[in-house]
Formats: structure tokens, C-alpha cells, sequence
């Protein structure tokens, strides 16, 4: 089973480029990613290189909310950093979800209808990865935003 | 309406309040969503239901994006006034959508290999529906805290005659402060200098020193100072029998009431920034 569900991620691994340049096309242009608009696309694809390349350690790993809170809680805090709005954010995170979808559809991987069952696997797998790494992004946002309010607080 | 999409669809919209109900088991004791377990169930399950129900007007609608607002939007409000901390609130939504499907395998729908093409197609589907209202639950949220804040400092924000340097906001407010200054300078006079009383005029001088610390933060605490400065000069000159001691505590407190309010503000202005 872990073979067939692993088809999806080995395929975005071995394209991370290809699929975080669609995704950058896409999130530059999309209206419910406003503030991605003006940043450069060499440093929104390197955001996405390393989201590809630390989503297939959290996807193999036995504890996957564990590793999704080491790797994604300092993605949270950059994209925090940088101003961008949590709904945004989350966004772009949808998105690159549905680029690594599109490009493995794009590629046919799952045409036959044998590979429906594996497409199912793989799809529930990814899902449940995002469905982690959106909480732990959605819930570091939110402490960061009541810190900043403590901090605000405390030097009044 | 889809084909493919057309079996989830159906076993939704029948069983809706069923899987509302397994969903309200879950969340009501998920250790990734606390808050809800002191919510009642009546409530989690309407949600619940509700959200089941919007699966077919959103495979009917024209715009589904915009169908999913009439959900998505009282639940962020419910959830908000619930005091559901966001991440709660979209981690619930998760195990909605988990439930749906886990309820769909359990009734068997997707078996055959035909059936199993579909379920993908349906899983897309589901997922979509999940993107759009994850997506408008977290803007409504921000849009909610942004609502609370503008209304908590709403009184302050007023009084705080925002506007950049050069308009007419402040020039007025100039204009305003050189009157009060100009005040306080005559009444100093008259009560020092004709009356011989130290009186109780200098209450008075806290509207100007309130007004400036709103208006300009830290930098308020020069009218402060330049009030202190106004009833200890005058006390030395026309009062010069008279113990200064009450009038240097008078001028104390100006100083220490232009500073708090200055800090206090400092900070409003970088709330109301982080919100913005």
C-alpha cells in the first residue's frame, strides 16, 4: 500500500521544479492570493521547493503531525513575517496541493482503472498530510498573532 | 449535476443528519479541538447538517464559490462568538469532510472498479467544496477580530482625528491645542496674577493633556511640560509668599498623566497596525 500511495510524492520529488513553477504561475496570478502578487517568483518557487521537498519526509515519516509541526510551523512564521494574511496563506497551500494533483493527472499516472485504487490511496494520504499541515500552519498564525498582541501589551 | 458526483451527493443530502451526528462524536472529543466539547451537541449536529446540505446546492449552483458563502459565513460567526480558537474551527471542518467519506466506505458506495473511478472524482469534489470554505471561514475570521478591534478602539479612534500631516484633521487639531494653550496661559494670569489663588483652574489644563497624548502618542508629553513649566514660572512670579509645593505635585501629575496616556496609546496605534 505505502508503494502505491508513495507513487504521487516520488512523482512531485522528482519534479518539484516543474510543479513549484505552475504553482508560482498560478499563486501570482490568483485573486485569493492578493499579497503574493508583487514577490518575485524565484523566491515564492523556492517557498515551494521547500514545502515539496519537506512533504515527502512528512509523508513517510511514522508520526506525520510530529514532522509537520517541526517543518511547517517555521513556514508559518515566515509567511507570517512577511506580512501575508493566514487566509492567503492557506491558500497557496491549497493550491500547491492541487498542482501536485493536476501534474500527476497531467502525467496520466493514474489512468488505468486499476490505478484508481492506488489514485484513492494516494489522494487520502495527501489530504490527511495537508489536513495536519494546515492546522499546525493555522494555529502557529494564531499564536503569533496573540504574542504580538502580549508583547504590545508589555511594553505599554 | 455531475454524474460521478451524483452517489456521494445522494448518500449525503439522505443520510445527512447521521453523519452530522458521528461527526459531533468526533469533534466533541478530538484533542485537536477542545473547545468544542463544552459546546452542545444540538448545535455541533445543525452544523453539521448544514454543511452536509450545502454539498448539493453547491454541485447545483452557478457559482459555487459563492454558494458556499451562506455556510461558511454563519459558521465563522458561530464559532467566533463561541470563542473557537481558528485553527479549531478548521480542524473541525477537516473531520467533517473525514466523516462524509468515512461514512461513504462504510456504506460500502465505492466498490467496483467503476465505483472506485468515481470515488476519486468525488473525492475531488468534496475537497473542493473543503477549499473554498476553509478559505472563506479563515478570511471571515480575520474580518471578525478586525470588526472587534475597530469597535473596541472605535471611541479612541474617533477622538483620535487620524489624518496625515498638512490635511485638515490636523490643522485642526493645531488649532485646537492653540487654543487650549492659549487658555490655560490666561487663566494661569488671572488667578495668579489677579486673584493670588492657586484655585482650582488647573483640572482643567488635564483636557489638553489628554487630547495631545491621544493625538500624538509620546510626543504629547511636550504640552505636559509646557503646562508644568506655565504654573511654575507663574508661581514663582506672582505668588512668591505662597508654599510652591502643591503646584510642583500639580505639575508632577501632568507630566506622569501625558506619559501613561502617550504609552497607552503607542501601543493601540501598534494594535490597530498588526490588524490592519
Amino acid at each position: 500500500m505505502k508503494a502505491f500511495t508513495g507513487k504521487l510524492v516520488d512523482l512531485t520529488q522528482k519534479n518539484a521544479d516543474t510543479i513549484a513553477r505552475q504553482w508560482a504561475k498560478d499563486v501570482k496570478t490568483n485573486v485569493k492570493t492578493y499579497s503574493y502578487h508583487n514577490t518575485s517568483e524565484e523566491e515564492i518557487m523556492h517557498q515551494a521547493k521547500y514545502f515539496y521537498k519537506n512533504f515527502q519526509l512528512m509523508f513517510f515519516n511514522e508520526s506525520p503531525y510530529e514532522q509537520a509541526r517541526e517543518i511547517f510551523e517555521k513556514y508559518a512564521e515566515e509567511r507570517y513575517q512577511e506580512g501575508i494574511p493566514l487566509h492567503e496563506a492557506l491558500y497557496a497551500l491549497i493550491l500547491m496541493r492541487r498542482h501536485m494533483w493536476l501534474y500527476a493527472e497531467f502525467q496520466s499516472m493514474f489512468s488505468a482503472e486499476v490505478q484508481h485504487q492506488q489514485a484513492v490511496g494516494s489522494l487520502s494520504r495527501t489530504i490527511l498530510m495537508f489536513d495536519y499541515i494546515i492546522y499546525v500552519v493555522a494555529r502557529k498564525f494564531w499564536e503569533m498573532m496573540k504574542l504580538e498582541g502580549l508583547t504590545t501589551k508589555n511594553k505599554q | 449535476m455531475q454524474a460521478y458526483a451524483a452517489k456521494l451527493i445522494d448518500l449525503i443530502e439522505s443520510k445527512a443528519e447521521n453523519i452530522a451526528k458521528q461527526w459531533a462524536d468526533d469533534v466533541m472529543k478530538h484533542n485537536r479541538t477542545p473547545s468544542y466539547h463544552r459546546l452542545p451537541k444540538e448545535m455541533v449536529v445543525e452544523q453539521g447538517t448544514a454543511f452536509y446540505k450545502l454539498f448539493r446546492r453547491m454541485a447545483l449552483a452557478a457559482n459555487p464559490y459563492e454558494e458556499a458563502k451562506s455556510f461558511s459565513w454563519k459558521y465563522a460567526e458561530e464559532l467566533y462568538r463561541k470563542k473557537i480558537p481558528l485553527q479549531e474551527a478548521i480542524y473541525a471542518l477537516m473531520l467533517m469532510r473525514r466523516n462524509l467519506w468515512l461514512y461513504a466506505e462504510f456504506q460500502g458506495t465505492f466498490v467496483t472498479v467503476l465505483e472506485k473511478t468515481q470515488a476519486v472524482e468525488s473525492l475531488n469534489r468534496t475537497i473542493l467544496l473543503f477549499d473554498y470554505v476553509s478559505h472563506q471561514v479563515v478570511e471571515k475570521y480575520q474580518d471578525l477580530i478586525i470588526g472587534s478591534v475597530e469597535r473596541r478602539i472605535g471611541a479612541i479612534k474617533t477622538l483620535m482625528m487620524k489624518g496625515p500631516i498638512g490635511t485638515k484633521k490636523n490643522i485642526y487639531k493645531f488649532g485646537m491645542m492653540a487654543i487650549f494653550l492659549l487658555i490655560a496661559c490666561i487663566l494661569t494670569y488671572h488667578n495668579h496674577a489677579t486673584l493670588k489663588s492657586e484655585g482650582l483652574f488647573t483640572h482643567l489644563f488635564y483636557i489638553p493633556i489628554i487630547l495631545a497624548s491621544i493625538w500624538w502618542g509620546k510626543r504629547g508629553i511636550i504640552i505636559s511640560i509646557f503646562l508644568s513649566i506655565l504654573i511654575l514660572t507663574s508661581h514663582l512670579l506672582f505668588l512668591r509668599g505662597m508654599n510652591i509645593s502643591a503646584d510642583v505635585i500639580r505639575a508632577g501629575m501632568f507630566i506622569m498623566i501625558g506619559s501613561v496616556i502617550g504609552w497607552l496609546m503607542e501601543g493601540i496605534k501598534k494594535v490597530e497596525e498588526m490588524y490592519q
